[in-house]
């Protein structure tokens, strides 16, 4: 098993409107992100909020945002964006 | 799209989306028993011309129709004008479209008003005017005064925004809800009797 590689491993938040109904979307992603990265990604966090909010950032990085970039992000692109910051 | 009587006739009684629901059931009911109407506003209801048919669309997770779907079942109960048929949104796109909040939100609740022939009297969306922009004030001052929001742009997404930050915002929020309910509930009840009583002024001009 081989933890991070060497590499400093990206921290994940999820922050989905639980007044919205998201949760399904949210789950998709997270479900999309552990198979994609196992042990590769330090964290996952999941932030329940409000006010239409689907964003996603990578290391503090806004890699998403619903209100900025419209309707929910494709998994592929959000697992694009982690594994540019793996390279780094 | 006009709403037609068969399709009105869809959707739940208000008894029949509360024995539905899978949640805030509890929260729902609290709100219907503790929400305080005045007795001009149950008047204003009672002395209706006609009984009103009332298309509502709402869900269950939905913290403002937790919180507005109640006001609008005391109002049907207390005054017997206001005929309820409770649609659920995601189950029905064809009705949410046509009310979409500005045009391109799927804001619920949806209360919308009609007569006895179904004609439109009009609808209201979501929560009242005014506590969505004293929730603004409320966020524009918490970013200018507040330590936690130091160096942090308003508008700046939750997903960035530091720990301590966040707490701050809950708490915030939390407090605000809890301030502004009864003024929020008041303007709910002032906000419907000004959209039925322009929508009946219009049918009678015509």
């Amino acid at each position: 098993m081989d933890i991070d590689n060497g590499r400093h491993p990206p921290k994940i938040k999820i922050v989905y409107c639980a007044s919205c109904g998201y949760e399904p979307q949210t789950l998709e992603l997270v479900s999309a992100l552990m198979h994609a990265f196992h042990y590769d990604i330090a964290s996952i966090e999941i932030i329940p909020w409000q006010d239409g909010a689907f964003d996603v950032a990578v290391d503090g990085d806004l890699v998403h945002s619903m209100y900025r970039d419209g309707g929910f992000p494709a998994p592929e692109a959000i697992i694009k964006a982690v594994r540019e910051r793996l390279a780094r | 799209m006009a709403v037609t009587h068969e399709r009105f006739e869809q959707g739940m009684t208000y008894d029949e989306y509360k024995v539905q629901m899978t949640r805030n059931r509890e929260r729902l009911e609290e709100n219907e028993r503790t929400v305080e109407l005045s007795a001009d506003d149950i008047e204003f209801f009672t002395n209706l011309p006609e009984p009103l048919n009332v298309l509502v669309i709402t869900e269950d997770w939905c913290g403002d129709a937790i919180a507005n779907v109640p006001i609008l079942g005391r109002l049907a109960a207390e005054s017997g004008k206001l005929n309820l048929r409770i649609f659920l949104r995601d189950q029905n796109p064809d009705l949410m479209d046509h009310y979409l909040n500005r045009g391109i939100h799927r804001s619920i609740p949806v209360f919308a008003f009609f007569d006895q022939q179904f004609r439109p009297i009009g609808h209201w969306i979501e929560r009242p005017a005014v506590v969505t922009e004293m929730q603004e004030k409320m966020l524009a001052n918490l970013y200018a005064t507040d330590p936690a929001f130091a160096d942090v742009a308003p508008g700046t997404s939750i997903a960035v925004l530091p720990d301590a930050a966040r707490a701050r915002l809950m708490q915030a929020f939390a407090a605000f809800r809890a301030e502004t309910r009864l003024l929020a509930d008041r303007e709910v009840v002032r906000e419907l009797r000004d959209v039925i009583s322009r929508g009946l002024a219009l049918h009678q001009e015509a």
